[in-house]
């Protein structure tokens, strides 16, 4: 995804593709149902008392894989736990690794991006290589094996999703500052005498960084479904704390008696990456736009 | 999921109206063993790092190694001591001397003769700390000194009377290597060890298969198999596919034959299935268990310990997260065992008494997460859980230990990790609660697991007595035990040694080590070897 992205926006600096606002954008309803997804999502994940009094890890052996029901709405899992529940409490493990992810992620690839793309051919060379390994390895697997020089838990996966996002990121922000240094408004202030660092900050950067933002909100959908992913190998969050990857993988072992064990969990983590990824393309939409006008 | 069953039922009816018209006269196929064929067995274990079950000794290697290495003796349906690699054997009146008479027409497979001194290299190999043995160098603990009397005569001179000596014998672990391949490097020896079972190994490819080949030259079955000579089939490929449902699936689409640690709810499903059968075979020697290390606090003290018992709620989840598969276990030793006592009494669940113990432990104050602390200090219980042992289901049953412990006040931290990690929690003693599966043949396994000699490491690091019990009372019965030949006498020991486990609070006994193989209905004649359980295709044919 964010191969593609690099291309797009590289590109994005120097064309405009016409003029639309924000009234364009929150016209579409895609966008609109995005955001209300995640407003929900949220609330939930900041505030999941709101949605629900029960307790996530309130076990009862009599009450195992009950279907779905006014009084269990997604249904009990194996230890009578109401999946429910749990949906709800796992949005904040879940988002919080998504988010924390790509912040982590994001971090390391400012470093090595401004590296490469502002410093000296020394720095651009070590950066540059740094990136370069750290793609050779799959995403994942470089969070794999992050996770086993480590060991397992919620700091951890988070961690090692960061890491396995951050070389992507570094090349789009190296490149986007490269394009912008060579920007007509950059020459002409060094022209008109500025001070390195005045128009580094002054010039360079906002037109460079604005895009991260999208980035990011992009990213924190994959990060999400590569958090899930890694709860669902074990690897994330300890039992019982609920999980979205880890309540679909441990629902799996009961998929031809309960199905509701992973489709609610399942569905969790698709709405939420899906609307990251709307929003995230709608912003970039807009970014293209305003950098181009 | 049905559309396997729908391939399959066309294809099971064409062929048995194929066998109908063949042969009017008998209305069922007529179940005359055919040979040839290849059975797919699919593992849920644990793949071993070594197919030399001399090596460390646990159960995956048993599982492998029983199709292609044998031991001196083996046991029937009956529970009885029969012969395999030995024919006879006599014990001398002080127990101290056993004579063992063997067979002079096998070769092992690379066409070392097998003989008496085969023998001594193969018990000098378990002994040797180079070979870092657990199971079968504590098996073979007592025997001090081999001697190759005659090419079929082995003696044994131990250091003290062993009345698990036969039993110790027949296991897997104690199995006999032609002692030309134990020359080798052990790296070398690992890969492809040489007995003279009825397999012989011939491809390894890592976390997916191994190949067996059958062995032309044959002639060692045990008293109980079926047939003689070679055996039936002409390879097995054994398989490693650790998920459940993947592993269920494989059978049920029919790409695989035979299946072990077959989930409760498969095995439910499975029995309104046509096309796939059970074989419940429960391991022997310990049942499934929790073991409280006594060795460090909090468990040091058996308020804690009885305080912990007393909370964890365990029947009501067995009963639904086994679909009926299991039942609750309250002794320390598996069902199948004859000297096992069951204590329901001793395992009530009441956690008001919980809590009282523990306000008497001084663990009396509770902390803003509901947890008890004792000067400042929170009582957290960790609970490594090898995801390679416990099944998804017996992993849901800890979860909910862990819920019904917290309603006293026990934090208790699951720490489900990979094998190789799990060990390394146990060697540091990083644990205050462990589930550690044991099979041995006989109840000399409580020796094994509660002497207090078993709290120091084999050669391979690991020991048995993970609940780090040590009571001089307890081990002097165990030795006693252990030593006398009067087998009214031995088991009224075994008897008074479970009571001092169990009053002491040291272990909490879940169920038995599930053993559940779910197969094809066209393989035939596969059945569990009576020692361990472990799966025994020589007289296994196909019948497709």
């Amino acid at each position: 995804m964010t191969e593609i992205l690099a291309g797009r926006l590289s590109h994005s600096s120097g064309v405009a593709p016409g003029i639309r606002g924000w009234q364009r954008v929150l016209s579409n309803f895609g966008v609109f149902v995005a955001l209300a997804v995640l407003l929900v999502i949220l609330t939930t994940a900041l505030a999941p008392q709101l949605i629900t009094t029960a307790n996530p890890n309130a076990v009862s052996p009599a009450e195992a894989f009950q279907t779905p029901s006014p009084s269990h709405l997604f249904g009990t899992d194996e230890s009578g736990r109401d999946v429910y529940t749990r949906v709800v409490f796992g949005a904040g493990n879940s988002l919080l690794i998504g988010i924390a992810a790509t912040v982590v992620g994001l971090s390391l690839a400012l470093v090595l991006g401004l590296l490469g793309g502002l410093g000296n051919r020394l720095g651009d060379f070590v950066s540059t290589r740094i990136v370069e390994v750290m793609f050779a390895l799959p995403g994942l697997l470089l969070a794999l094996v992050f996770i086993a020089i480590a060991g397992p838990g919620v700091v951890t996966s988070t961690v090692a999703v960061g890491l396995s996002t951050a070389p992507g990121y570094a090349r789009i922000i190296r490149s986007q500052l490269r394009s912008v240094r060579n920007a007509g408004y950059v020459e002409a202030a060094t022209v008109l005498g500025h001070s390195r660092l005045r128009i580094t900050l002054q010039h360079i950067l906002p037109g460079a960084l604005a895009p991260i933002f999208v980035l990011g909100t992009l990213g924190v959908g994959q990060a999400i479904v590569w958090a899930s992913s890694l709860g669902f190998l074990g690897l994330g969050v300890a039992p019982p704390a609920a999980e979205w990857g880890a309540m679909l993988s441990s629902g799996r072992t009961y998929i031809d008696v309960a199905w509701w064990l992973t489709v609610f969990p399942g569905l969790a983590i698709v709405a939420t990456a899906a609307s990251f990824t709307v929003l995230g393309r709608a912003l970039n939409a807009r970014t293209r736009q305003e950098v181009g006008g | 999921m049905s559309a396997p069953r729908t391939v399959l039922f066309p294809l099971a009816f064409a062929a048995s109206a194929a066998l109908l018209a063949g042969c009017t006269a008998a209305p069922e196929p007529a179940l005359e063993p055919v040979s040839g064929g290849t059975l797919v067995y699919a593992t849920g274990d644990a793949e071993p790092g070594c197919l030399d079950p001399h090596v460390g000794g646990n159960y995956p290697q048993a599982l492998i190694s029983t199709q292609y290495i044998e031991s001196l003796v083996s046991k029937n349906s009956d529970g009885e001591i029969i012969p395999w690699l030995a024919t006879e054997w006599t014990e001398s009146d002080d127990g101290l001397t056993w004579d063992f008479t063997l067979r002079d027409d096998v070769n092992f497979t690379d066409g070392t003769p097998f003989d008496a001194e085969a023998v001594k290299v193969n018990v000098e190999h378990l002994k040797d700390p180079a070979t870092a043995s657990s199971t079968g160098y504590l098996a073979v603990g007592k025997i001090d000194g081999i001697d190759a009397v005659e090419p079929d005569h082995v003696r044994f001179t131990l250091s003290a009377p062993d009345s698990a000596l036969l039993e110790s014998f027949s296991q897997p672990w104690v199995g006999i290597q032609s002692p030309t391949a134990l020359e080798r490097e052990q790296a070398v020896n690992c890969e492809s060890p040489v007995g003279t079972g009825p397999f012989v190994i011939s491809d390894w490819v890592k976390q997916q298969s191994i190949t067996l080949e059958r062995n032309e030259n044959y002639n060692s079955a045990p008293d109980d198999a079926q047939h003689t000579g070679p055996a039936l089939l002409d390879s097995l490929e054994w398989r490693f596919i650790p998920d459940a449902a993947t592993r269920y699936a494989a059978l049920q689409s029919g790409d695989v034959d035979v299946i072990d640690n077959a989930q409760p709810n498969n095995i439910s499903s499975a029995t309104s299935d046509s096309g796939i059968e059970e074989l419940n075979a429960p391991r022997p020697g310990a049942s499934n268990r929790i073991e409280l290390n006594s060795g460090k606090a909090p468990f040091d003290d058996i308020r804690v310990r009885e305080a912990f018992i007393r909370a964890a709620d365990v029947t009501p989840g067995i009963e639904s997260l086994f679909f009926g598969t299991a039942e609750r276990s309250f002794s320390v030793l598996s069902s199948v065992e004859p000297a096992g006592v069951s204590s329901p009494d001793a395992f009530t669940t009441d956690a008001d008494a919980a809590k009282t113990l523990l306000d008497d432990a001084g663990w009396d104050t509770i902390d803003s997460d509901g947890y008890r602390t004792k000067d400042g200090e929170r009582l957290s219980l960790v609970f490594p859980v090898s995801t390679n042992q416990s099944i998804p289901a017996e992993q849901s049953l800890f979860e909910q230990i862990q819920a019904s412990a917290k309603d006293v006040g026990f934090e208790v931290t699951l720490q489900p990790t990979d094998l190789s990690s799990w060990y390394g929690a146990l060697f540091t003693n990083e644990y205050n609660l462990v589930s550690a599966p044991y099979t041995k043949v006989g109840a000399d396994v409580l020796r094994i697991l509660y002497h207090s000699d078993s709290i120091i490491p084999a050669p391979s690091g690991y020991y048995a007595n993970l609940a780090q019990l040590s009571d001089p009372a307890l081990d002097q019965i165990l030795t006693e035990a252990s030593q006398t030949s009067n087998e009214a006498e031995r088991q009224s020991l075994y008897a008074e040694a479970q009571s001092i486990i169990v009053d002491g609070f040291y272990v909490l006994p879940l169920y038995d080590q599930q053993n559940h193989y779910l197969y094809s209905t066209s393989v035939e004649g596969f059945r569990a070897l009576p020692t361990v359980s472990a799966p025994t295709f020589y007289d296994a044919w196909l019948n497709k």
